[in-house]
């Protein structure tokens, strides 16, 4: 199988500067975006196998609406099945990776949460399983 | 607040005193409304939404105590004042009991009038003004800690985020010295930001918000998603962690988010005091009225003479020669205060050397709420 491609979508530059050597070393190809907008942009246009997202940005809330927005909207056409993994540093705040209150709201939910900061191996396990899907 | 004009809504059988009043109401800058019976009155309370009325009690239809009654459901701060020509000490009262601010006896003069509204129109302002205040506080509050939270955490996040990859090799080698302090930095960084969370945690773990929240929820679909979250921790200490399959009935009344944070904290607690290759074992329990969930470990257990405080905040237990701090010592009030708003019971069977149970009994949602 070819390199399997990774887009993270984070406001942190640091946060992305220390995660990527933990995804080259298990050899994906790493694309990174520093808000929504252009992680949508660049969904569209790397279609990465894999997104890590980043649920607080620019608002409280914006990592939510993007990744529903990838599993549901037209836009994201052949997109569905990217799987999402939601990236926080909060962890007991309203969106919790236990409490997603979007999906209260209709809000489509992502197929796995890791909190920050990740451990690498905890990071890749989490990748390749949803990979193998 | 200050541009609108208060509206007051007149709710009266008799032509000439809707008239009258209106009359006055209107030259004072008010807006008047009026109904000529109750049904009428009711109906136009919820058009117009007025600041307050005016209600006879004696008119044909529905009664002026049954308005008084019904009105309250649209506006529960409403301010209804009860004018009547038949005044007695009794009807007075009673008006009174079903949440009248004033009552007026009939006649009285337009003086009398003014004075009654505009003192009800200011206790309405004043409501008003403590519920906004009230809400205003509880949204700062709410947001507050979420804010706090994400920026204490996110820079810590980041800092331990560079000390991982560091760690890992994976920027180039790393000396065996560097390794161990960088290690060590990584450790007290990890303890600090578990110390955020928990008292963050304590601040707004609240219990009637939990209470709000409960609803009927199956346990074995929650321990299965936290098991398998949990997994990959376990793994890496070398821990066995088993999910017993249980047939009985689950469901309770819980909260989803809450209940989660309890059981992930027992079984992180039943990884973190194992001892190698030991494993944790969970399984559910059925009594007549409640469910149990035991978390069971095969680790260092628990010394008798601490049992009874393990539950309490801050509380520690400090072994000679351990240098490592067992967290911030909040996690299992935190789990005690949760299982408490759930009505339930949280305890601890230990045995040093042996291992510890810790079993979290739930009262079991009664079957028409099961219902979906």
């Amino acid at each position: 199988m070819d390199k399997a491609k990774i887009l993270i979508i984070d406001d942190d530059p640091d946060f992305v500067d220390a995660v990527t050597p933990i995804l080259k070393s298990a050899m994906y190809d790493v694309v990174c975006a520093s808000n929504p907008a252009e992680g949508k942009e660049k969904a569209l246009s790397e279609k990465p196998d894999l997104i890590l997202l980043d649920i607080m940005m620019d608002s409280l809330f914006d990592g939510f609406s993007l990744c529903h927005d990838i599993k549901t909207s037209k836009e994201f056409e052949g997109m569905k099945d990217t799987p999402v993994i939601f990236v926080s540093a909060v962890k007991e705040m309203t969106g919790s990776r236990f409490q997603f209150k979007g999906e209260e709201q209709g809000l489509r939910g992502p197929d796995d949460y890791i909190d920050k900061p990740v451990k690498p191996d905890d990071l890749i396990a989490r990748i390749e399983r949803l990979l193998k899907n | 607040m200050l541009d609108e004009k208060p509206v007051v809504l007149v709710i009266d059988d008799e032509e000439a005193m809707r008239d009258s009043c209106s009359q006055i109401l209107a030259k004072d800058g008010f807006q008047p409304e009026t109904a000529g019976n109750g049904d009428v009155g009711l109906k136009k309370a919820r058009d117009v939404k007025p600041d307050l009325v005016l209600i006879d009690l004696k008119m044909p239809g529905i009664s002026g105590f049954e308005v008084l009654d019904k009105i309250k459901e649209h506006d529960p701060s409403i301010i209804s004042i009860v004018i009547t020509g038949y005044a007695t000490v009794e009807s007075a009262v009673e008006a009174m009991k079903k949440g009248a601010y004033d009552f007026l006896p009939k006649p009285f003069t337009p003086d009398q009038l003014r004075i009654i509204i505009r003192r009800g129109l200011e206790r309405r302002r004043l409501i008003q003004e403590t519920e906004r205040l009230r809400r205003e506080k509880m949204l700062m509050e709410e947001n507050f800690i979420t804010m706090v939270s994400h920026q204490l955490r996110s820079p810590l996040g980041t800092i331990a985020q560079y000390f991982e990859v560091i760690l890992a090799g994976m920027v180039g080698k790393v000396e065996p010295r560097q390794e161990e302090m960088l290690a060590k930095a990584r450790d007290r960084l990890e303890s600090l930001m578990e110390l955020i969370n928990d008292w963050l945690d304590m601040a707004r773990m609240n219990r009637g918000q939990i209470v709000d929240r409960l609803k009927p929820l199956s346990l074995k679909e929650v321990l299965k998603d936290i098991v398998e979250f949990m997994q990959p921790s376990a793994q890496k200490e070398n821990i066995q962690l088993e999910l017993v399959s249980y047939s009985g009935r689950d469901v309770v009344q819980g909260d989803d988010e809450t209940l989660k944070q309890v059981f992930s904290n027992l079984i992180t607690n039943a990884i973190k005091y194992n001892t190698p290759n030991g494993k944790v074992k969970v399984f559910l329990e059925e009594t007549e009225d409640s469910v149990a969930v035991n978390v069971e470990d095969t680790g260092i257990g628990i010394p008798e003479e601490h049992l009874n405080y393990i539950f309490d905040q801050f509380y520690r237990i400090k072994k000679k020669g351990e240098k490592k701090s067992g967290g911030t010592g909040l996690g299992l009030s935190i789990a005690k205060k949760i299982v408490e708003a759930h009505a339930g019971i949280i305890r601890v069977v230990s045995k040093t050397g042996k291992g510890s149970t810790f079993t979290v009994v739930l009262p079991k949602a009664r079957p028409e709420s099961e219902k979906e």
